[in-house]
This record gives structure tokens, C-alpha cells and sequence, in this order.
């Protein structure tokens, strides 16, 4: 475990936080000193004004990954995994990260949680006014993402998540459905397999085992239910829980449709009818799904087939939309219109305070897609969804999946 | 045909887990779907046998019945006769508050969530006390809604600990506002996770009243400031959205004025753009 923990602690750094230097460097300039090269800045130096402290929180596979993620000039200085029980020094290492948000020297920080951690850290991180690149899944329920996009709002705080899909869109199909000219729309989009979905199933017999004593089991299961202990249930294979996540579909949902979700410009929007071809779904661990069908107000389809269980897919063909499917005097006016603006990646974002392009407003609408479709899986019903109010219509029991309660004190 | 056999032959048809213990090999869903109707036709005797069958965790294997029962709560949802949901539940909550084990309980309760009303909230509510079992039941009764606060509400003075912080959270989740006395009471708990979750059900609740408790000056440090301080936010932008922009302009000048260190001016600036967006100075 040494060992593990010695991997993410850096070397320590005496340069001053970028919130340090803002604070002194009136003083410096003041005082009319001759200031060293690497405060400057230029070629081959970071100037500590462009430094920021940076914290991991959930420090599994994709925890060093993530952090990567936040950018060259970001120095760790801490981080908290709920796996550190009996080594934690509260200055670098920790396993609650509440104390982690109360430190005054961290700007940014990348959450590598497990999901049902995501929501409510990315929140706090806000709260206490850093900024997030939190890894997908986004969120865990839909409720979640919505208190996320809040807090970004709130707060005026970036937020990215860890997928990057739209980065690499067509951009061209987004104009035309981002330009209203598309009066209805005949796309069928389909994604064929690569759901992992026996891959990350849980386990429907797993029998208690004792908790590791490096290990705050409470702590781990946080807002879920707590659970007796099991191993299939933490480091990876949690994945395979109601829990902590929601299986492969969640799992691989969000690279797979950030980009569809872009592309077709629906950022702001979600399915209305969403059908889903599956067996009764066990109440704790995820399973066998066939395909999902999820339809927009505009005519949009988007069908996720599994190709691991049951019948394929099979009431609609695959079609897109390009250029050709406006007539042409809308290719005319659509010309004329201003090509879409680039996005911002998530490094760009904390210099210049610009909205990061995988924001939380347009990721947690990514991620409802999956959670839409566990909500079909899990009930074996065909659910209404009122993308603006963001219910389930009619099926009250349905709709407690969209908004589940969490244990105290936990809350959104 | 002896009906306990039936049944038994009818949960039997359960799919066994693969050799990894989980459901993903030879899971027919139509035989499934076939055996759960048939369950359901026994009615109340077929649910209590089911129930028996239940055992917590790592005292035996109840593999089939726990499935089972999960399969009926989504079969009697997916009817489209809620009188039929309605009995399922009942029979579900008359198990509760006996001699039956915690795990099987909090089972029932989790089943509950999925698929009871109105009907069980008394049932549910007489577990708010027990510290095995306030939490799944808490649970149970915000995801029902309907009738959970008066439970919520009446169990509260009894409670402590757990149950307590659990009670004081949920009251705020279900936006009890006959409740705004006693939270106001809790926001000077000595366990200071019960005047975050008091503060956070304040807020949540919009009472306009509340400005006032949570505009007091504290020593509040740390995470605890920060809570109070989203607190403060949230029942700002509550009043507004209720049309009461008075009180929430106090709110943001009060913020404004008071997060005056250079850690906390994302907060300032939060309650500037705010102030200007409710139209106050």
C-alpha cells in the first residue's frame, strides 16, 4: 500500500499557489524587485501565476489518467482514496474528501471515483470553488446531473467530464441540426455492441467478507445503501452494481454518444419515449440486455443494440443526416450562418474562465441517455420523459429511479 | 399438485446463476415473465411463502426467492391495476416490524421503494426509530412521497443519532414545511452533520423565515461554512423563484459583504451576479 500511495505523491514543490502569487505579486511589483525567470515566465517556464494546486480524489485505475487530464501546469497536492485507512497525514493523503475541499491551495480537481461518488464531489469541489475534471459516467441517476449543471452555474466553476467524443465531431451535421432548418429528422443512429454489459454484471449470490482494514467501507458506499462487504463490489467490477454505477452501459455510454449527442445537437434535450428489450432486471446487480430504443420529439431515433443477449434490433434501418437533406434554399441559408464555435478543452478552460466543452449541462444530457435506458431495462417498461421538467410521465414508480434518495448525510 | 410445491417449482424457474454468480447465461425471459404471473395468482399466501424463503446475507441461499420478489414489485407495476400493486405492498409491509430478521426487513423495505404507496407509509414509518432499519425506510418513504412527511415529522422528537441526522435530512428532501420549527431548532445540533443536513432542509424547504437562522454569524469553519454558505445560496435562489426577491437580495448582500478573503471570492461573485440578476444594489 506504501508503495501505491508513494506512486501519486510528487515531489513537494515550494512554488506559490497561483492565488499566493495573485495576492504577493501586487506587493512584488510594488517593491520594484528583480524577480527570477521562472516567475515571468516565457519559453520553457511556467509562471507560478499560471500554476494550479490539484487534488485526486478516488486514486483507482483511471485516478493518475484523470489527473493527467487536467493539464501541464497542474502540481498534485493531495490526494484521497477511501482505500487509505491507517496512512492518511492530512496534508498530502487523505480518505475524506471534505478535508480536501477545505484546503485553500487546491484550484482544480479530478475525481476518479467510482460513480456514485461523482456527482456529489464534483458539487462540494464547486461549492468550495475549484474547478472539475470528474471521469465518466457523469452521474449515477439523472437528478444528479442537474444538481451538477446547477452548482457549475451557481458557482461559475468549470466543469469537464472525462470522455471527449464531440471533440472530434462532424461538424458540418451539427450546423444543420443545431440550424432549425431540419423541420423533422429521419436519423436512425445506432451503436452496435462494445457495451460490456456480461463484462460488467454483478453478482446475484456474492456472500459477506470481511472489510480490509485499509478500507472505510462506509465511506465507500456513501450515498448508496450500505451493503455487506463483498470484492466484486469495489475496484473495477463495481461497475457491475445498481450501487456504484450501472454496468456496462453507463460504463461505455458516454464516450460512445457524447459525440452523437453533439453532432445531433441536443445538448439541451432528451429522448421522449424510451423502450427497452430486456429481462426483468435483478434488483442489486446489473445484467443481460438486449437493445433500447430511445426516440426524440423532432423524430430522431437512437437505438443501442447490445449483440450480447436475445433478439437483435430489427424495427428500423441505420440512416444519417447530412447536407442532402436540406432542400436548397436551406443549404443557402444554412452557408450563410456562422460555423459552429470550437470547444474548449479542459486546460484552455481554467486560463481563460471559458465553459469547457464536455460542460456539466451538456454532459449530464449525455448521460441521461443511459440512464434513461436503465430506467426502461429496470422496470420493463416503456417510459414518457419530459425532457424539460426532466420526469418520467406517468409511471410514478419509474420515476423514483430518476431521483433516488441517498443516505444521510449525504444530499445533493 | 400441493400448492407449497407449486410455488416452489414456479420460483424454481428463477434463472441459477452462471459460474461467475451472475445472471448472464440462459436467462429466458418469457419463462421468467411466465413463472412471476403464476406466482402472483397465488396471491398473499405465495408473497408470504417467498418472503420465508428469504435469509440475510451468508446465511444460506435465497439466490431465487430474492429475485423472485423483486420480479413480482415490477410485475404488479407494470399491471395497470393498482389495486393489485396496492395488496402486494400490503403484504409486504405486514411482514415488517416483527420477529423476522434486519436483513430480511430492510429487504422488503428496498422492495417496498420500488413498488408501495401511500398504503405502507405507516408501516414504514415505525421503522424510523430502529437504527438497522431508518435508513432503507427513510429511503423508502421520500421515494413513495405521498404521506412520508407527517412520518417523517412525528418520528422526529423520538429520534437520535442516525435516525435523527436521517429524519432531519429527509424532512428537507420532501420540503416539509410544517417541519420548519424543529429544523430551525437542529441548526444548533451539536453534531454539526445535523446542522449542515438541517441548513441544506431549511434551504431546500424555501421558507422565507429561515434567511434569518441561516444569516446568523457563526464560527463555522471549513466544510461546514461551505455547506452553510450553499445553503444560503440555494434558499436564495428558492425565495426568488417563489417571487419573494426582498428576502433574497438580503441574502445575497449579506453574502457579499461578509466573503470578503480572497479564498472565498467565487462566492462574492456568485452573490454580486445574483444581486444584480434579483435587481438589488
Amino acid at each position: 500500500m506504501r508503495d501505491r500511495i508513494g506512486e501519486y505523491i510528487m515531489q513537494k514543490n515550494k512554488r506559490v499557489t497561483r492565488r499566493q502569487f495573485l495576492k504577493s505579486s501586487i506587493g512584488a511589483v510594488a517593491a520594484f524587485t528583480i524577480v527570477p525567470r521562472h516567475v515571468l515566465g516565457g519559453p520553457g517556464h511556467t509562471p507560478p501565476s499560471e500554476i494550479f494546486g490539484g487534488a485526486l480524489i478516488g486514486c483507482g485505475g483511471r485516478g493518475n489518467g484523470t489527473f493527467e487530464g487536467l493539464g501541464p501546469n497542474v502540481e498534485k497536492r493531495a490526494i484521497c482514496d477511501v482505500k487509505f485507512v491507517g496512512r492518511v497525514d492530512n496534508k498530502m493523503v487523505y480518505t475524506d474528501f471534505r478535508r480536501v475541499m477545505e484546503r485553500k491551495d487546491i484550484d482544480v480537481v479530478a475525481i476518479a471515483t467510482p460513480p456514485h461518488w461523482h456527482a456529489l464531489i464534483s458539487i462540494a469541489a464547486m461549492e468550495a470553488g475549484k474547478d472539475v475534471l470528474c471521469e465518466k459516467p457523469m452521474t449515477r441517476f439523472i437528478a444528479e446531473g442537474r444538481a451538477v449543471a446547477e452548482a457549475e452555474k451557481r458557482y461559475n466553476r468549470i466543469f469537464q467530464v472525462g470522455t471527449y467524443g464531440r471533440f472530434g465531431a462532424n461538424r458540418e451535421r451539427h450546423k444543420i441540426m443545431a440550424s432549425g432548418l431540419l423541420k423533422e429528422c429521419k436519423a436512425v443512429y445506432f451503436k452496435h455492441g462494445g457495451f460490456k454489459v456480461r463484462e460488467w454484471s454483478g453478482i446475484v449470490n456474492a456472500q459477506p467478507q470481511p472489510i480490509p482494514r485499509s478500507l472505510d467501507w462506509d465511506m465507500y458506499c456513501g450515498p448508496s445503501p450500505l451493503r455487506p462487504y463483498h470484492p466484486h463490489r469495489f475496484g473495477g467490477t463495481h461497475r457491475g452494481y445498481w450501487d456504484y454505477e450501472g454496468g456496462g452501459m453507463t460504463d461505455m455510454g458516454q464516450h460512445f454518444f457524447d459525440r452523437f449527442q453533439y453532432e445531433y445537437a441536443k445538448d439541451d434535450t432528451s429522448p421522449v419515449e424510451i423502450e427497452a428489450y430486456a429481462p426483468p432486471a435483478h434488483p442489486e446487480a446489473c445484467g443481460m440486455w438486449g437493445w433500447v430504443e430511445l426516440k426524440y420529439a423532432d423524430g430522431l431515433t437512437l437505438v443501442f443494440d447490445s449483440e450480447e443477449w436475445g433478439e437483435r434490433y430489427s424495427r428500423k434501418e441505420e440512416r444519417s443526416v447530412n447536407l442532402g437533406d436540406l432542400d436548397e434554399q436551406s443549404q443557402k441559408k444554412l452557408k450563410e450562418m456562422p460555423d459552429p464555435e470550437s470547444l474548449v478543452g479542459f486546460p484552455e478552460a481554467i486560463r481563460t474562465r471559458k465553459q469547457a466543452g464536455g460542460n456539466a449541462a451538456v454532459s449530464h444530457r449525455c448521460v441521461s441517455l443511459m440512464h434513461l435506458a436503465n430506467i426502461a431495462i429496470r422496470t420493463g417498461r416503456k417510459i414518457h420523459y419530459d425532457p424539460v421538467k426532466e420526469e418520467i410521465i406517468g409511471d410514478e414508480e419509474a420515476n423514483r429511479l430518476v431521483n433516488q434518495p441517498m443516505r444521510a448525510p449525504w444530499h445533493l | 399438485m400441493k400448492s407449497s410445491s407449486k410455488l416452489a417449482s414456479f420460483v424454481n424457474q428463477m434463472p441459477d446463476p452462471d459460474d461467475r454468480g451472475m445472471y448472464c447465461t440462459d436467462i429466458d425471459k418469457e419463462k421468467i415473465e411466465k413463472a412471476i404471473a403464476q406466482i402472483h395468482k397465488g396471491g398473499r399466501g405465495n408473497i408470504i411463502a417467498i418472503i420465508d424463503m428469504l435469509v440475510p446475507p451468508g446465511e444460506g441461499d435465497d439466490v431465487k426467492a430474492h429475485y423472485a420478489l423483486h420480479c413480482l414489485a415490477l410485475y404488479v407495476c407494470g399491471l395497470d391495476d393498482d389495486n393489485r400493486r396496492r395488496r402486494f405492498a400490503r403484504t409486504l409491509a405486514s411482514q415488517l416490524g416483527g420477529s423476522r430478521p434486519k436483513a430480511v426487513q430492510r429487504y422488503l423495505v428496498r422492495v417496498l421503494q420500488v413498488a408501495g404507496g401511500r398504503e405502507v407509509v405507516g408501516a414504514l414509518g415505525a421503522l424510523l426509530l430502529d437504527e438497522e432499519l431508518c435508513e432503507p425506510a427513510a429511503q423508502a418513504l421520500v421515494a413513495i412521497g405521498d404521506g412520508a412527511a407527517k412520518q417523517l415529522r412525528d418520528a422526529l422528537p423520538r429520534a437520535g443519532g442516525k435516525c435523527r441526522l436521517t429524519i432531519v435530512q429527509n424532512l428537507g428532501v420532501v420540503r416539509d414545511v410544517e417541519s420548519v420549527d424543529a429544523l430551525k431548532k437542529a441548526i444548533t445540533d451539536e453534531d454539526s452533520d445535523v446542522r449542515i443536513a438541517a441548513a441544506w432542509a431549511l434551504a431546500n424547504i424555501g421558507d422565507p423565515g429561515s434567511a434569518t437562522v441561516l444569516l446568523r454569524p457563526t464560527d463555522a469553519q471549513g466544510w461546514e461554512r461551505i455547506q452553510m454558505t450553499k445553503a444560503c445560496l440555494l434558499l436564495a435562489e428558492n425565495l426568488r423563484a417563489a417571487g419573494k426577491n426582498s428576502e433574497a437580495v438580503k441574502i445575497y448582500t449579506h453574502l457579499r459583504d461578509t466573503r470578503t478573503e480572497p479564498a472565498e471570492s467565487y462566492v462574492r461573485d456568485a452573490a454580486k451576479k445574483a444581486l444584480t440578476a434579483a435587481g438589488g444594489k
